[in-house]
């Protein structure tokens, strides 16, 4: 049986791990977060052996930096997808194709942001910063900046994936970015149709790994979950409750109608170069965050 | 024989309050003021004894701003509650002839704290949204044409919701004071040619300026500490200290800072209760 524990924000793994040991078995932090847990020593090598599938994952995923050190592997790639913007249809007569279309003052009190650093990429690349993950203090101020503009027309920052689905369900928000496939499909299952877009100053990445919590009792049990992730039955599970693509290919290709398995770009692995891969942020991570808490602060 | 009785049951029945109030108050309190001296270094943080940290709280000016605010909300709450609890708990007190309607009034009052605070913070949320129940009520009346977003996520929703979360803890101290003071006094006073107002602002107000400000202190204290109002039903101006020091502690990883935060949260709670205690001791010897 598996007892899970959610999250709003990769940046919620650190502080629970840190809280104490023996709760978890299992985490599955994103890209930019898997390094800072592999640097608090809160994880294990794994014994990629024991993973069945493993020789199956999409090469590029296993070719990233975030989940190795000195030559073991700390992470199984397990999910992907981006971090789109969506719009509702009938709030808009010319669909939106811009970031700036989030810094309308004609949205006034209809825009919603997630409660996140990534604002801050966001930002920056309506600047012109494209290099999002390697900002410079400036341009990290900049951004900042951006956001305290776009601040009167924010109906309420979005902490977790229900509240923003309340917000666009209580008719209070119109456009805002979205975790890809997922809340959208959510609204539709409540009959709100909304639109995810992929803005011409592109959009994030992201890539979800498991990872086994150091000295877990569970090691047996937890490479059997591993091994049942990255089967048919798991790639199919969360792609099919949480609209994201998934790492193993051939497991999506066997479980997935053809039409999914277009629409989650299973076919296009380039799709996924068009997205800028979230990066672990290392020693920048302070700034980033300290300039998020600075706009919410204002 | 007697005596070691005595003092065993002396050293159970003060020395597990000791024991309790030193193992999780003073020794969490002294972890985090040595946290506050400490230093981030990624990934976490690491042993120092230096007041970098004090030194930001007082120069990045996003946490003088958002201190000011916060004390700026738990004001507003606290002197809306004494606003609507005083003459409530007058009118029990003084006007309400039956003893049995008082009870249930002061009981209606007090039933809330029975529901989770969470729930009662969510339902304002149902009540004051764009396509909430004022907005539909206000349509339906005629008041408004258009549904109005001016009563969700902002400070209004959030002075408001918390002021009907803590007004209970305002109506009991100043229920408490007024029941205390004799009828007698103010038919003294009437006898003595005073008209009632002025009976009351000499007599009947001096005299419940300990429930005014044990109420205060409280509802003060509550909100000052609050970080679900500005969760749930504030805006993005809504950032209260205690979400400042929750992101420190937990995204930003930098709990020497957010301990520091909490110690000047600290310090700002305690020189509020003691001037408290200074008025309502003020407010007893004074009045009788």
């Amino acid at each position: 049986m598996v007892n899970a524990t959610y999250v709003g924000s990769n940046d919620d793994f650190a502080p629970k791990l840190m809280a104490g040991g023996g709760v978890y078995d299992l985490i599955t932090p994103s890209i930019d977060t898997t390094k800072l847990m592999i640097d608090l020593d809160f994880v294990e090598p794994l014994d990629t052996a024991k993973i069945v599938n493993w020789a199956k994952i999409y090469p590029k995923f296993l070719a990233l930096d975030g989940i190795q050190k000195d030559g073991a592997y700390y992470g199984m790639p397990y999910v992907w997808g981006a971090i789109a913007f969506m719009y509702r249809d009938d709030a808009f007569a010319t669909p939106p194709s811009s970031i700036a279309d989030l810094w309308n003052p004609d949205l006034a009190g209809k825009v919603s942001l997630w409660d996140d650093k990534s604002s801050i990429y966001v930002a920056a690349r309506l600047n012109g910063d494209m290099d999002i993950y390697n900002l410079s203090d400036e341009q990290i101020a900049a951004a900042q900046a951006k956001l305290v503009e776009q601040k009167p027309l924010i109906r309420k920052y979005w902490a977790t994936a229900g509240e923003l689905v309340d917000l666009y369900k209580a008719g209070e928000v119109v456009i805002s970015n979205t975790w890809a496939g997922y809340q959208s499909a959510l609204l539709a299952a409540e009959g709100i149709k909304v639109t995810e877009f992929i803005p011409t100053e592109g959009a994030e990445g992201w890539m979800d790994s498991w990872m086994v919590v150091k000295g877990t009792p569970n090691a047996e049990c937890a490479y059997k979950f591993l091994n049942m992730q990255l089967s048919e039955l798991g790639q199919c599970g969360v792609a099919n409750i949480n609209g994201y693509s998934v790492t193993n290919p051939e497991a999506a290709k066997n479980c997935m109608s053809p039409d999914e398995f277009t629409a989650l770009h299973q076919d296009d692995p380039a799709y996924l170069d068009s997205l800028m891969a979230w990066q672990p942020l290392g020693e920048r991570f302070e700034a980033y965050t300290n300039a998020w808490n600075a706009v919410k602060a204002q | 024989m007697s005596l070691i009785r005595r003092n065993l049951s002396g050293v159970l029945v003060l020395g597990i309050p000791i024991l309790w109030i030193g193992l999780f108050m003073l020794l969490p309190y002294g972890i985090i003021v040595t946290y506050s001296f400490w230093v981030k270094k990624y990934p976490t943080f690491a042993p120092a004894f230096q007041l970098g940290n004090y030194l930001t709280l007082f120069s990045d000016p996003q946490y003088l701003r958002v201190m000011g605010r916060t004390l700026k909300i738990s004001v507003l709450v606290s002197l809306a509650s004494a606003a609507l609890a005083y003459p409530f708990a007058y009118w029990l007190v003084f006007r309400c002839r039956s003893a049995k309607l008082r009870t249930w009034l002061y009981m209606a009052v007090i039933a809330p704290l029975w529901v989770s605070y969470l729930l009662r913070a969510y339902v304002w949320k149902t009540i004051l949204g764009t396509e909430g129940v004022l907005n539909s009520f206000l349509q339906w009346a005629g008041v408004i044409s258009e549904p109005s977003s001016i009563f969700l996520y902002n400070q209004f929703a959030m002075v408001l919701t918390l002021t009907y979360i803590f007004i209970p803890f305002m109506v009991m101290p100043i229920y408490t004071a007024l029941e205390k003071i004799p009828v007698n006094l103010t038919e003294a006073a009437a006898d003595l040619g005073m008209n009632p107002w002025r009976a009351f602002w000499t007599v009947t107000l001096p005299l419940s300026t300990p429930g005014l400000a044990a109420g205060f202190t409280l509802t003060f204290c509550l909100s000052f500490g609050d970080f679900i109002a500005p969760f749930l039903v504030g805006g993005p101006d809504g950032n209260l200290m205690a979400n400042v020091i929750a992101t420190q502690f937990g995204a930003a990883l930098n709990w020497p800072l957010g301990s520091a935060l909490a110690i000047v949260m600290l310090v700002v709670v305690l020189t509020i209760v003691s001037l408290s205690d200074r008025m309502e001791r003020k407010g007893m010897t004074g009045g009788v």
